[in-house]
């Protein structure tokens, strides 16, 4: 079925045929004084990210295989021409899906979650054609590959999440990996010894949910011993590495980032990294562990130099730098965890920015435009908690669903794009403004900033769903 | 390079034409579910009718009144998206699962068993091919961006999976007799 992009009235949006987002209003939505906000385009199917090139083109990605990962749409790679509102389709990619673009020099660079391995891809746009640049980084679990960004050296730069979602492949990651990759587990970026701690749970792919032993760093049902020793590797999960944009001299700068989904250099060239929290649940729980921005400060160090990567704390730490099992992290729902690792890093911490659980962090981008105004200022996306499936907490069910401006110097953020009441649009009947903001990038011409909105999810106690066709692209304007 | 602002949104396969394909397709699926879960449920009552086994009998009889419910909802679904069932599809049901009869008779009397285990057996892989329909269904839900047919259906799922289990239970517990003392379950 070829795509079909058509110009709509505002007023078109008020009875769009999805029911679980029947209109798009930026009514809904609050910005500060002296900008406005209006929706671009409408029924992008699980938009994962984005990004402009130099002329003003807009890539978009539709994730395909997403959050859950249930249904799969067309993990399509669009380009959407902001002066013109043509749109058109680059690639599509495989399983998973996209969930990171750059654009250079003609090309745009995508990071793809995959199916046991996410990688590096270009697509050189005059032809489509798409080249692997990275493969074989640990993937087919819980957590997502960043964006790719190019740093002042000319490198790029990405991320990769964790493969577990809080240290032990476990059952409550069971389509994304339990069934679809039993053999998934996390890997180290240096070498670690184990303490023994070993997850009792049920076994949901056995013809009886006998019990299952996982340890950390073991597809699941596989236990580790204590004092054995798993080796390092440079496509390690949760890491962070950077290479030249053939693909060329990929080195890893740090692990231990657990879900770094969003990447940005200030214009000093220091690199930051988005990151988000443990979850209160399951046989592993850890409760009120910050989500954060961390400062890779070792980006900074000449290519080629970095013998030992940063540690971030996973599977160990929280963002706050005390132990998963602190007694300030003891969980409400599920079973305290123990410790994993014998002989832990050395801490790369304090996070440059901490923010309340189950926020969750998403794409991010400094403000170069003193046009726009907040020059310098980090623009974060936050998509939005999953509670009450990821924590009991009542105060964590409307957190996130806002982009937040930050300044990095002060450590200060708040709000800059947001509902007038909390939560997504859909949680308020008659609302129709943000449901999940996903990422936000500003337009080249540096008068407007781009927001990515998922769409619609729907988050129960015991599972969480998303409709397609409900994605937004807003864009807030100075006036 | 310019932001281009006068035009008004962009709609992105929502047009009127794109989507009432997409809806006649999902009407299509929902006609096929249909017909799987009458097939389902009318071999479920005439195996219900051969089952000697009192409890297995009950147990058979409890999930062909929520077979009925489930295929009242399929018909109602199709309405919800602004589309009418087939009558035709009611009558190919019954006929497919007189089809699925004689299957499971030659499935049966090759593998060695005797007796009404062998529609036991069969109504299993019905249930799978009905559970399966719907479970497509809840994610064409999701697919259209419409809650009033997924949230429905994953209620259905729900309560077909633990029917699918109860049937497979039985089969697995009456197998050894029917295969190795041709006995009746």
């Amino acid at each position: 079925m070829p795509m079909t992009a058509t110009r709509a009235s505002r007023d078109a949006l008020r009875r769009l045929p999805t029911s679980a987002r029947p209109a798009v209003d930026p009514a809904g939505v609050v910005v500060p004084e002296g900008y406005e906000v209006e929706p671009v385009l409408v029924g992008l199917s699980f938009p994962c990210g984005m990004g402009f090139a130099d002329d003003g083109s807009l890539f978009l990605l539709e994730g395909g295989s997403t959050w859950p990962t249930r249904p799969y749409m067309p993990a399509r790679i669009l380009r959407l021409d902001t002066a013109s509102g043509e749109v058109d389709e680059i690639g599509v990619e495989v399983l998973g899906g996209p969930r990171g673009v750059a654009a250079r020099d003609g090309a745009i660079y995508v990071t793809v979650k995959g199916g046991y391995h996410a990688h590096l891809d270009r697509y050189d746009l005059k032809t489509k054609e798409r080249t692997v640049l990275v493969d074989g980084l640990p993937s087919g679990g819980w957590h997502e590959p960043s964006d790719p960004v190019f740093g002042p050296d000319g490198l790029i730069y990405f991320g990769n999440g964790s493969v577990s979602q809080n240290g032990v492949c476990l059952p409550q990651g069971f389509t994304v990996d339990l069934a679809k990759h039993p053999e998934a587990c996390d890997v180290p970026g240096q070498d670690v010894t184990l303490t023994g701690n070993n997850v009792w749970s049920r076994d949901p792919t056995m013809p009886f949910p006998f019990l299952a032993e996982t340890g950390p760093f073991k597809p699941f049902g596989t236990p580790a011993k204590k004092g054995e020793v798993i080796r390092g590797q440079v496509k390690c999960s949760s890491g962070l590495w950077r290479c030249h944009p053939d693909g060329s001299g990929l080195e890893l700068l740090a692990w231990g980032l657990r879900n770094p989904y969003g990447l940005a250099f200030d214009e000093a060239g220091e690199l930051y990294a988005s990151d988000n929290d443990f979850e209160e649940k399951g046989e592993r729980a850890i409760a009120d562990d910050p989500d954060r921005i961390w400062h890779v400060k070792n980006a900074t160090a000449p290519h080629g130099s970095v013998a030992t990567p940063s540690w971030y704390g996973f599977p160990d730490l929280c963002g706050d730098g005390l132990p998963a099992w602190h007694e300030s992290h003891r969980p409400r729902k599920g079973k305290a965890a123990e410790p994993l690792l014998e002989d832990p890093p050395p801490w790369a911490g304090p996070a440059a920015y901490l923010e309340k659980p189950h926020s969750c962090m998403t794409h991010m981008e400094f403000c170069r435009s003193d046009a726009f105004g907040h020059h310098g200022e980090l623009f974060l996306a936050q998509f939005g908690t999953y509670a009450p499936l990821n924590t009991p907490d009542p105060a964590a069910l409307d957190r996130g669903f806002r982009v937040l401006r930050i300044n990095m110097q002060t450590g200060v953020g708040e709000p800059f794009l947001r509902n007038r009441e909390p939560g997504p649009a859909s949680a308020h009947p008659g609302s129709a403004g943000l449901e999940r903001p996903v990422d936000c990038k500003f337009h080249p011409d540096g008068r407007s900033l781009y927001v990515l909105d998922f769409g619609v999810t729907a988050v129960a106690p015991t599972h969480v769903v998303a409709y397609a066709r409900t994605g937004v692209v807003w864009r807030v304007t100075r006036i | 390079m310019a932001t281009e602002k006068s035009a008004g949104p962009i709609l992105l396969e929502l047009d009127e034409a794109t989507w009432d394909a997409q809806i006649d397709r999902a009407a299509s699926w929902l006609g096929d579910t249909l017909q799987v879960q009458e097939k389902f449920r009318k071999f479920a009552e005439d195996t219900a009718s051969e089952m000697r086994e009192p409890h297995i009998k009950k147990y058979l009889q409890d999930i062909i009144e929520r077979a009925r419910a489930h295929e009242e909802l399929v018909r109602g679904l199709i309405r919800t998206i602004g589309r009418e069932p087939s009558g035709g599809r009611s009558l190919a049901g019954a006929v497919l699962a007189k089809g699925g009869e004689l299957i499971a008779d030659v499935v049966g009397l090759v593998g060695g068993a005797r007796g009404n285990w062998k529609d036991l057996r069969q109504l299993l892989i019905e249930s799978q091919d009905a559970l399966g329909a719907f479970a497509i269904v809840e994610q064409l839900g999701y697919a259209l961006g419409l809650p009033e047919l997924a949230d429905p259906a994953f209620r259905a799922v729900a309560e077909k999976t633990k029917d699918h289990l109860l049937i497979q239970e039985f089969v697995l517990e009456m197998g050894p007799v029917a295969i190795l003392m041709h006995q009746h379950a």
